[in-house]
């Protein structure tokens, strides 16, 4: 019997709600498929009551990391632990820095690994990965006849759960990862103040209707108020009306918020391919035939700077 | 200076998707078929690369020979040569061994492509060709300069924005805004004519067996709100739960 590892993903020794769900996931994949144990590796400090709440836990490993992780050299120490560890499966909820790890590990193991993966399941001959493709507008069923396996998830990810026996006691270890010359870092600019656009529960998004970019203010007046992340649409980065990490669609980023509201922006195939994941989608738009209003829940024919301020007033008199 | 441009062809960012008789595949009939738009990035910063430094410039795609035409534009809008590995690209693992396994011994200083395909969006590939080759690998790209031997990028990472420097050999993922996509010249149409898209034969090493594909129908409610009553949509959000 074999072991599986779970990559997780945690701010502040906070687990994220998609790792937690990853590793209720794996508790219950373990079970239905025999597996050993589970070893997480993070790169935060976790407290030993962390994992209270999620069984089969082996062992937790923290990945300290030294510099840029961006060649072989500096993730080796990391799969020499692996190595030893007699681990078949490795899950994580998608990433771009356990993307990167993952991609060396598939490399040096000669395993596949499978991106975006929404559904998992045991067949005779090995595994079913159902994973999402073109933005989330298809899915894609694969069949691979390996044992050992990564799985990339998508954060909408669906599982059936087993019912769990108690917790086991976890050790903790830690190991650092290399560093090399070659790579250095010049200067971090962390996303400050505003809620990063791809963890966001709700969305407001902002198009070229807004007209230039000192019109913004309501936009993020409404963002404050809801809680809610600001995006843009392309032209409107393209403009550099509003930074690029904000712009969301095909080339942009992808979002999955439960709530999405699209104001000014005219729903374009490219832009709806952004943020067709979005559970609800409120649409506020001038034009009574902007195409959005066909991929909207709830619809407004209106001019926004009508439209946000009194919805702004609505919220703040509640 | 060696630069190869790895780009994907993929149906148009317009296209509705459906799938063909075997439901494992989608339809290709009456679609258009693009390069990435990602790779298209790659493509067009790596061509200023190369008018800025003279440097070689190869244009490498796994798939068949439907994607000669546009192989062709590369070459248009100029690259010195193409390499087209004659396969279909199955997954992200298969699509990096043939590169690996073309790039191994050809001493590139330089490899681009776009961050991900915007079919199955894996966005692992230039990855597992890094490590494949033992290049160092950044991804997703957003500037990138040449400083003599060094490369000074600005990446994004899950938790915003770096500025770092890498040394050659390297792989990048690009995403705008690395470069503005360009548009091919009289003139480029007319040389790209005679330039040599070889063709190689691939080595086969795919794990996955594509069994089942659906396309998501999301269905929305389309209900509409008049203007004058505006504010009974933040009710209509509440009693929803969705703020
Ligand atoms: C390969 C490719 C990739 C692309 N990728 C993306 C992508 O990732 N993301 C993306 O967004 N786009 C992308 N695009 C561009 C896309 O096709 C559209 O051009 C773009 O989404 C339009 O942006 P917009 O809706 O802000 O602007 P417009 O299409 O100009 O729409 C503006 C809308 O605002 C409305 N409006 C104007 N004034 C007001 C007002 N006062 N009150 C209310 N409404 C008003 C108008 O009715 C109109 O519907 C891509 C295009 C290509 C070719």
């Amino acid at each position: 019997m074999k072991n599986l590892a779970v990559f997780i993903d945690s701010k502040n020794g906070q687990i994220s709600e998609s790792s937690k769900r990853l590793l209720d996931l794996s508790s219950s994949w373990l079970v239905q498929n025999g597996l050993e144990g589970i070893y997480v590796y993070g790169f935060e400090e976790q407290s030993s009551d962390s994992f209270n709440s999620f069984s089969s836990i082996k062992q937790y490993i923290h990945i300290t990391i030294p510099g840029l992780v961006n060649n072989n050299q500096v993730i080796a120490p990391l799969l020499e632990d692996i190595k030893q560890k007699e681990i078949d499966q490795f899950f994580y909820v998608k990433s771009l820095l356990v993307d990167s790890i993952a991609a060396f590990l598939a490399e040096s193991l000669s395993i596949p690994l499978v991106s975006n993966v929404i559904k998992l399941a045991k067949v005779s001959d090995g595994y079913q990965l159902t994973k999402s493709i073109f933005s989330g507008k298809a899915t894609l069923t694969t069949e691979i006849n390996n044992n050992s396996f990564i799985a990339a998830f998508n954060k909408s990810f669906t599982f059936e759960t087993t019912s769990q026996a108690g917790n086991l006691a976890i050790s903790q270890a830690v190991i650092a990862l290399g560093t090399d010359a070659q790579n250095k870092l010049i200067e971090n600019y962390p996303l400050t103040g505003a809620i990063p656009l791809p963890d966001a529960a709700i969305v407001v998004g902002a198009g070229r209707g807004f007209n230039d970019p000192s019109n913004w203010g309501i936009v993020e007046d409404l963002a404050k108020e809801l809680g809610a992340a600001t995006a843009c649409s392309k032209p409107v980065s393209d403009l550099n009306w509003r930074p690029h990490h904000e712009h969301v669609g095909q080339t942009g980023v992808k979002i999955a918020p439960k709530l999405y509201i699209a104001c000014g922006i005219s729903g374009a195939i490219q832009h709806l391919a952004g943020v067709n994941g979005s559970r609800k989608i409120v649409v506020i738009n001038n034009d009574p035939e902007a195409p959005f209003f066909k991929h909207a829940d709830y619809g407004i024919v209106g001019d926004v700077f009508d439209v946000l301020p009194r919805l702004l007033n609505k919220l703040k008199s509640h | 200076m060696k630069i190869l441009v790895c780009i994907s062809v993929v149906p148009d960012t317009t296209s509705k998707i459906t799938l063909d008789s075997t439901n494992t595949r989608i339809n290709s009939e009456g679609i258009t078929f693009i390069v990435g738009p990602y790779d298209d990035y790659a493509l067009s910063r790596a061509i200023e690369i190369k008018e800025q430094t003279q440097a070689e410039l190869v244009v490498l795609h796994v798939g068949s020979s439907d994607s000669d035409a546009l192989i062709r534009k590369c070459l248009a809008l100029g690259a010195d040569r193409a390499v087209r590995i004659d396969t279909a690209a199955l997954d992200s693992y298969q699509v990096a061994q043939e590169i690996i396994h073309y790039a191994k011994d050809q001493s590139f200083d330089l490899i681009m492509m776009g961050k991900e395909s915007i079919d199955y969006n894996s966005g692992i590939v230039h990855a597992l060709v890094a490590h494949g080759l033992s290049y160092n690998h950044f991804s997703p790209v957003m500037h990138l300069e040449l400083d003599a031997n060094k490369l000074i990028l600005e990446i994004e990472t899950d938790s915003g924005k770096s500025k770092v420097s890498t040394t050659l050999p390297a792989i990048l993922g690009c995403q705008e805004p690395i470069a503005e996509w360009k548009i091919p010249s009289m003139r480029g149409i007319m040389t790209a004519r005679t330039k040599e898209i070889a063709v190689i034969s691939p080595i086969h090493s795919n794990f996955e067996q594509h069994i089942a594909a659906h396309v998501v129908e999301t269905e929305r409610l389309q209900k509409m709100i008049s203007a004058e009553d505006a504010e009974s949509l933040i009710d209509i959000l509440k009693s929803e739960n969705l703020i």
